[in-house]
Protein backbone atom coordinates (compact mmCIF):
# COMPACT_ATOMS: atom_id res chain seq x y z
CA UNK A 1 0.00 0.00 0.00
CA UNK A 2 2.97 2.39 1.09
CA UNK A 3 4.93 1.45 -1.85
CA UNK A 4 3.16 2.17 -5.07
CA UNK A 5 2.31 5.36 -3.32
CA UNK A 6 6.14 6.31 -2.79
CA UNK A 7 7.09 5.02 -6.50
CA UNK A 8 4.44 7.23 -7.89
CA UNK A 9 5.56 10.27 -5.91
CA UNK A 10 9.39 9.55 -6.57
CA UNK A 11 8.68 9.66 -10.67
CA UNK A 12 6.51 12.38 -9.81
CA UNK A 13 9.14 14.41 -7.88
CA UNK A 14 12.42 13.37 -10.53
CA UNK A 15 9.60 14.96 -13.23
CA UNK A 16 9.39 18.50 -11.35
CA UNK A 17 12.84 18.77 -10.77
CA UNK A 18 14.06 18.02 -14.69
CA UNK A 19 11.14 20.96 -15.22
CA UNK A 20 8.01 19.24 -15.51
CA UNK A 21 5.52 21.79 -13.58
CA UNK A 22 2.79 19.99 -14.85
CA UNK A 23 4.20 16.72 -12.51
CA UNK A 24 4.23 19.12 -9.15
CA UNK A 25 0.23 20.14 -10.15
CA UNK A 26 -0.28 16.35 -9.43
CA UNK A 27 1.46 16.29 -6.47
CA UNK A 28 -0.22 19.65 -5.22
CA UNK A 29 -3.62 18.07 -6.11
CA UNK A 30 -2.92 14.91 -4.16
CA UNK A 31 -1.72 15.90 -1.35
CA UNK A 32 -4.11 19.24 -0.89
CA UNK A 33 -6.99 17.43 1.08
CA UNK A 34 -4.69 15.91 3.65
CA UNK A 35 -2.56 18.73 4.29
CA UNK A 36 -5.93 20.96 4.82
CA UNK A 37 -6.90 18.18 7.41
CA UNK A 38 -3.53 18.89 9.05
CA UNK A 39 -3.19 22.39 8.72
CA UNK A 40 -6.70 23.06 9.44
CA UNK A 41 -7.07 20.60 12.51
CA UNK A 42 -4.29 22.52 14.61
CA UNK A 43 -5.63 26.06 13.41
CA UNK A 44 -9.18 25.83 13.31
CA UNK A 45 -9.56 28.59 10.76
CA UNK A 46 -10.15 28.13 7.29
CA UNK A 47 -9.05 31.34 6.31
CA UNK A 48 -5.49 30.56 8.20
CA UNK A 49 -5.08 26.82 6.41
CA UNK A 50 -5.96 28.38 3.36
CA UNK A 51 -3.04 31.24 3.26
CA UNK A 52 -1.03 28.53 4.58
CA UNK A 53 -1.34 25.49 2.70
CA UNK A 54 -0.45 28.19 -0.46
CA UNK A 55 2.43 28.88 0.96
CA UNK A 56 3.32 24.94 1.93
CA UNK A 57 3.21 23.95 -1.66
CA UNK A 58 4.85 27.45 -2.70
CA UNK A 59 7.76 26.50 -0.14
CA UNK A 60 8.02 23.10 -1.29
CA UNK A 61 7.85 24.02 -5.66
CA UNK A 62 10.95 26.37 -4.38
CA UNK A 63 12.82 23.71 -2.19
CA UNK A 64 12.08 20.51 -4.92
CA UNK A 65 15.11 20.79 -6.61
CA UNK A 66 17.16 20.32 -2.91
CA UNK A 67 15.10 17.09 -2.21
CA UNK A 68 17.31 14.09 -2.50
CA UNK A 69 14.88 11.68 -1.14
CA UNK A 70 16.08 10.73 1.94
CA UNK A 71 12.47 10.48 3.24
CA UNK A 72 9.34 9.88 1.22
CA UNK A 73 7.71 12.86 -0.27
CA UNK A 74 4.83 12.38 1.94
CA UNK A 75 6.42 12.58 5.18
CA UNK A 76 8.76 15.64 3.50
CA UNK A 77 5.79 17.51 2.87
CA UNK A 78 4.04 16.49 6.24
CA UNK A 79 7.31 18.42 8.09
CA UNK A 80 6.92 21.14 5.98
CA UNK A 81 3.43 21.67 6.74
CA UNK A 82 3.96 21.03 10.19
CA UNK A 83 7.12 23.16 10.69
CA UNK A 84 5.33 26.14 8.88
CA UNK A 85 1.78 25.81 10.97
CA UNK A 86 3.94 25.58 14.29
CA UNK A 87 5.61 28.59 13.35
CA UNK A 88 2.50 30.78 12.21
CA UNK A 89 0.74 29.58 15.51
CA UNK A 90 4.12 31.23 17.80
CA UNK A 91 3.11 34.14 15.69
CA UNK A 92 -0.47 34.03 16.12
CA UNK A 93 -1.01 33.47 19.67
CA UNK A 94 -4.22 33.56 20.96
CA UNK A 95 -5.97 36.23 18.88
CA UNK A 96 -7.65 34.63 16.70
CA UNK A 97 -11.33 33.25 15.97
CA UNK A 98 -12.37 29.89 15.18
CA UNK A 99 -13.41 29.49 11.81
CA UNK A 100 -14.56 26.23 11.16
CA UNK A 101 -15.88 24.35 8.58
CA UNK A 102 -19.68 22.79 8.28
CA UNK A 103 -19.39 18.86 9.06
CA UNK A 104 -20.22 16.85 5.56
CA UNK A 105 -23.50 15.51 5.33
CA UNK A 106 -21.52 12.03 4.73
CA UNK A 107 -21.07 11.69 8.40
CA UNK A 108 -24.76 10.39 9.06
CA UNK A 109 -23.44 7.31 6.62
CA UNK A 110 -20.62 6.97 9.22
CA UNK A 111 -20.31 3.26 10.74
CA UNK A 112 -18.27 5.21 13.92
CA UNK A 113 -20.67 7.41 14.36
CA UNK A 114 -23.97 6.33 14.18
CA UNK A 115 -22.26 3.56 16.60
CA UNK A 116 -21.80 6.64 19.01
CA UNK A 117 -25.05 8.05 19.24
CA UNK A 118 -26.79 4.55 19.43
CA UNK A 119 -25.21 3.51 22.73
CA UNK A 120 -25.67 5.42 25.97
CA UNK A 121 -22.55 7.37 25.97
CA UNK A 122 -22.74 11.12 26.70
CA UNK A 123 -22.82 11.98 22.93
CA UNK A 124 -25.89 11.20 22.71
CA UNK A 125 -27.04 13.07 25.22
CA UNK A 126 -25.36 16.57 23.57
CA UNK A 127 -26.00 18.36 20.58
CA UNK A 128 -23.26 17.51 17.65
CA UNK A 129 -22.95 20.58 16.70
CA UNK A 130 -22.46 21.71 20.46
CA UNK A 131 -19.90 18.76 20.98
CA UNK A 132 -17.67 19.61 17.95
CA UNK A 133 -17.51 23.22 18.51
CA UNK A 134 -16.81 22.16 22.54
CA UNK A 135 -14.26 19.74 21.07
CA UNK A 136 -12.69 22.19 19.06
CA UNK A 137 -12.10 24.50 22.09
CA UNK A 138 -10.83 21.80 24.27
CA UNK A 139 -8.16 21.56 20.91
CA UNK A 140 -7.54 24.84 21.21
CA UNK A 141 -6.67 24.69 24.24
CA UNK A 142 -3.73 22.24 24.02
CA UNK A 143 -0.30 23.35 23.48
CA UNK A 144 0.38 23.68 19.69
CA UNK A 145 2.44 20.64 19.86
CA UNK A 146 -0.17 18.41 21.62
CA UNK A 147 -2.65 19.09 19.04
CA UNK A 148 0.19 18.45 16.24
CA UNK A 149 0.44 15.01 17.57
CA UNK A 150 -3.47 14.54 18.11
CA UNK A 151 -4.14 15.53 14.78
CA UNK A 152 -1.64 13.38 13.18
CA UNK A 153 -2.57 10.32 15.16
CA UNK A 154 -6.55 10.74 15.81
CA UNK A 155 -7.78 12.34 12.85
CA UNK A 156 -5.55 11.85 9.88
CA UNK A 157 -4.97 8.30 11.22
CA UNK A 158 -0.77 8.66 11.23
CA UNK A 159 1.39 5.62 12.94
CA UNK A 160 3.36 6.61 15.82
CA UNK A 161 6.68 6.10 13.69
CA UNK A 162 5.56 8.21 10.84
CA UNK A 163 4.49 11.25 13.43
CA UNK A 164 7.84 10.49 14.89
CA UNK A 165 9.76 11.17 11.27
CA UNK A 166 7.94 14.60 10.74
CA UNK A 167 8.39 15.98 13.63
CA UNK A 168 11.89 14.60 14.27
CA UNK A 169 11.26 13.50 17.76
CA UNK A 170 11.21 9.97 19.16
CA UNK A 171 8.56 8.02 19.15
CA UNK A 172 8.44 7.09 23.08
CA UNK A 173 8.07 11.35 22.93
CA UNK A 174 5.38 10.88 20.25
CA UNK A 175 3.38 8.19 22.64
CA UNK A 176 3.42 11.15 25.76
CA UNK A 177 2.54 13.71 24.16
CA UNK A 178 -0.31 12.02 23.00
CA UNK A 179 -0.84 10.86 26.69
CA UNK A 180 -0.91 13.89 28.26
CA UNK A 181 -3.19 15.41 25.33
CA UNK A 182 -5.62 12.87 25.91
CA UNK A 183 -5.91 13.54 29.58
CA UNK A 184 -6.46 16.84 28.64
CA UNK A 185 -9.47 16.63 26.15
CA UNK A 186 -10.67 14.28 28.65
CA UNK A 187 -10.62 16.82 31.44
CA UNK A 188 -11.75 19.52 29.25
CA UNK A 189 -14.90 17.22 28.25
CA UNK A 190 -16.17 16.14 30.96
CA UNK A 191 -16.59 19.59 32.64
CA UNK A 192 -18.91 20.46 29.27
CA UNK A 193 -20.33 17.11 30.19
CA UNK A 194 -21.39 18.26 33.84
CA UNK A 195 -21.77 21.94 33.09
CA UNK A 196 -23.28 21.91 29.23
CA UNK A 197 -25.01 25.58 30.04
CA UNK A 198 -20.95 26.89 30.78
CA UNK B 1 -20.14 5.45 33.22
CA UNK B 2 -21.17 8.60 32.22
CA UNK B 3 -17.20 9.97 31.32
CA UNK B 4 -15.84 9.78 28.01
CA UNK B 5 -12.69 7.06 27.98
CA UNK B 6 -10.38 7.34 25.80
CA UNK B 7 -12.17 5.23 22.76
CA UNK B 8 -15.08 7.57 22.93
CA UNK B 9 -12.41 10.80 22.18
CA UNK B 10 -10.41 9.25 19.86
CA UNK B 11 -13.80 8.18 17.42
CA UNK B 12 -14.79 11.62 18.55
CA UNK B 13 -11.59 13.12 17.00
CA UNK B 14 -11.99 10.46 13.98
CA UNK B 15 -15.68 12.51 13.15
CA UNK B 16 -13.35 15.50 12.54
CA UNK B 17 -12.47 13.95 9.50
CA UNK B 18 -15.97 15.24 7.94
CA UNK B 19 -15.31 18.54 8.85
CA UNK B 20 -14.87 20.01 5.30
CA UNK B 21 -14.46 23.80 3.70
CA UNK B 22 -16.52 24.80 1.32
CA UNK B 23 -17.45 22.53 -2.21
CA UNK B 24 -15.40 23.29 -4.98
CA UNK B 25 -12.32 24.45 -2.84
CA UNK B 26 -10.38 21.89 -3.46
CA UNK B 27 -10.77 21.90 -7.42
CA UNK B 28 -10.20 25.42 -7.22
CA UNK B 29 -6.99 25.28 -5.21
CA UNK B 30 -4.91 24.73 -7.63
CA UNK B 31 -6.04 27.75 -10.19
CA UNK B 32 -5.21 29.94 -6.55
CA UNK B 33 -1.93 28.17 -6.46
CA UNK B 34 -0.76 29.49 -10.16
CA UNK B 35 -2.19 33.22 -9.71
CA UNK B 36 -0.14 33.46 -6.55
CA UNK B 37 2.92 31.92 -8.27
CA UNK B 38 2.34 34.40 -10.51
CA UNK B 39 1.67 36.92 -8.59
CA UNK B 40 5.13 36.45 -6.85
CA UNK B 41 7.06 36.39 -9.98
CA UNK B 42 6.38 39.36 -11.21
CA UNK B 43 6.82 41.00 -7.65
CA UNK B 44 10.50 39.85 -7.85
CA UNK B 45 13.23 42.05 -8.42
CA UNK B 46 14.83 41.73 -12.43
CA UNK B 47 18.28 40.29 -11.09
CA UNK B 48 16.37 37.81 -8.46
CA UNK B 49 14.61 36.10 -11.56
CA UNK B 50 17.52 36.34 -13.77
CA UNK B 51 19.55 34.50 -10.84
CA UNK B 52 17.37 31.76 -10.81
CA UNK B 53 17.08 31.18 -14.28
CA UNK B 54 20.60 31.10 -14.68
CA UNK B 55 20.65 28.52 -11.72
CA UNK B 56 18.07 26.34 -13.33
CA UNK B 57 20.17 26.29 -16.72
CA UNK B 58 22.88 25.35 -14.78
CA UNK B 59 20.82 22.93 -13.00
CA UNK B 60 19.47 21.42 -16.45
CA UNK B 61 22.80 21.06 -17.37
CA UNK B 62 23.95 18.89 -14.48
CA UNK B 63 26.74 21.17 -13.43
CA UNK B 64 25.21 22.18 -10.00
CA UNK B 65 28.71 20.68 -8.94
CA UNK B 66 30.62 23.34 -10.29
CA UNK B 67 28.01 26.06 -8.92
CA UNK B 68 27.90 24.80 -4.85
CA UNK B 69 29.74 27.10 -2.53
CA UNK B 70 33.13 25.68 -2.26
CA UNK B 71 33.82 25.14 -6.33
CA UNK B 72 32.76 28.95 -6.48
CA UNK B 73 34.89 29.86 -3.72
CA UNK B 74 37.85 28.42 -4.69
CA UNK B 75 37.75 29.42 -8.47
CA UNK B 76 37.67 33.25 -6.60
CA UNK B 77 40.96 32.61 -4.76
CA UNK B 78 42.18 31.46 -7.74
CA UNK B 79 41.41 33.97 -10.05
CA UNK B 80 42.55 36.65 -6.96
CA UNK B 81 46.30 34.82 -7.08
CA UNK B 82 46.57 35.14 -10.55
CA UNK B 83 44.98 38.63 -10.31
CA UNK B 84 47.71 39.76 -7.57
CA UNK B 85 50.77 37.71 -9.46
CA UNK B 86 50.62 39.94 -12.64
CA UNK B 87 50.15 43.28 -10.59
CA UNK B 88 53.62 42.63 -8.72
CA UNK B 89 55.28 40.95 -11.18
CA UNK B 90 56.12 44.44 -13.22
CA UNK B 91 56.98 46.82 -10.01
CA UNK B 92 59.51 49.27 -12.08
CA UNK B 93 57.69 49.68 -14.61
CA UNK B 94 54.93 51.43 -11.89
CA UNK B 95 57.26 53.35 -10.07
CA UNK B 96 58.65 55.54 -13.07
CA UNK B 97 54.91 55.96 -14.47
CA UNK B 98 54.17 57.61 -10.94
CA UNK B 99 57.51 59.33 -10.75
CA UNK B 100 57.55 61.22 -14.20
CA UNK B 101 53.56 61.80 -13.59
CA UNK B 102 54.82 63.73 -10.45
CA UNK B 103 57.12 65.67 -12.73
CA UNK B 104 54.94 66.82 -14.73
CA UNK B 105 52.49 67.95 -12.16
CA UNK B 106 55.12 69.66 -10.35
CA UNK B 107 56.24 72.05 -13.07
CA UNK B 108 52.14 72.47 -14.02
CA UNK B 109 51.54 73.95 -10.34
CA UNK B 110 53.79 76.81 -11.11
CA UNK B 111 52.55 80.35 -11.77
CA UNK B 112 51.43 81.48 -15.10
CA UNK B 113 52.12 77.68 -16.13
CA UNK B 114 48.31 77.96 -17.76
CA UNK B 115 46.43 79.95 -19.40
CA UNK B 116 42.94 80.71 -20.07
CA UNK B 117 42.90 82.79 -23.81
CA UNK B 118 41.69 79.85 -25.59
CA UNK B 119 38.15 78.23 -24.70
CA UNK B 120 40.24 74.62 -24.56
CA UNK B 121 43.26 74.75 -21.63
CA UNK B 122 45.94 74.65 -23.01
CA UNK B 123 49.36 74.19 -21.37
CA UNK B 124 52.43 76.34 -22.40
CA UNK B 125 55.23 74.37 -21.11
CA UNK B 126 57.84 75.92 -19.63
CA UNK B 127 60.98 76.96 -21.36
CA UNK B 128 63.36 76.33 -18.53
CA UNK B 129 65.63 72.83 -18.40
CA UNK B 130 64.26 70.70 -16.06
CA UNK B 131 67.29 70.64 -14.51
CA UNK B 132 71.18 72.55 -14.94
CA UNK B 133 73.59 71.88 -17.33
CA UNK B 134 75.86 71.09 -14.94
CA UNK B 135 73.77 68.50 -13.57
CA UNK B 136 74.17 66.62 -17.31
CA UNK B 137 77.83 65.55 -15.78
CA UNK B 138 75.40 62.90 -14.31
CA UNK B 139 75.98 61.05 -17.68
CA UNK B 140 79.57 59.91 -16.97
CA UNK B 141 81.36 60.37 -14.00
CA UNK B 142 84.63 62.34 -14.36
CA UNK B 143 87.93 60.73 -13.01
CA UNK B 144 87.01 57.69 -11.73
CA UNK B 145 87.50 53.86 -13.08
CA UNK B 146 83.75 53.15 -13.04
CA UNK B 147 82.46 52.87 -16.57
CA UNK B 148 79.82 55.90 -17.36
CA UNK B 149 76.19 55.99 -16.56
CA UNK B 150 73.63 56.73 -18.40
CA UNK B 151 70.38 58.17 -17.03
CA UNK B 152 67.78 59.13 -19.28
CA UNK B 153 65.67 62.27 -18.22
CA UNK B 154 62.19 61.68 -17.00
CA UNK B 155 60.52 63.99 -19.65
CA UNK B 156 62.19 63.35 -23.18
CA UNK B 157 63.56 66.51 -24.71
CA UNK B 158 62.46 67.18 -27.95
CA UNK B 159 63.27 69.87 -30.85
CA UNK B 160 60.51 69.23 -33.18
CA UNK B 161 57.61 71.32 -33.19
CA UNK B 162 54.63 69.65 -30.70
CA UNK B 163 52.11 69.84 -33.16
CA UNK B 164 51.98 69.19 -36.89
CA UNK B 165 48.92 70.37 -38.98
Amino acid sequence: MDKPRTDEDQQLVARTQSGDAGAFDQLVVKYTPRLYGLVYNMTSNHEDTNDLLQDVFSKAYKAIRGFRGKSSFYTWIHSIAVNMTLNFLKKRGRRFQLSLDDVDASIQNDKEFLELTATSSPVREADLSELQRRLNEAMMKLSDEHRAVVTMFHIQGMPHAEISKILRVSEGTVRSRLFYANRQLQNYLDEFRKNPVA
Amino acid sequence: MNEFDDNEIATLLRLKRHEQPPPGYFENFLHEFHRRQRDELLRQPLWRICLERTHNFLFQLNVSSLTSYPAAVAAVLVCAAIISLKIYQGPEAATVAVQSRSVLSATANGEGQWTLSSPVATRVFSTQPLRKSSESAHTHSRGSGTPPRYVLDSVPVSYEATFKF
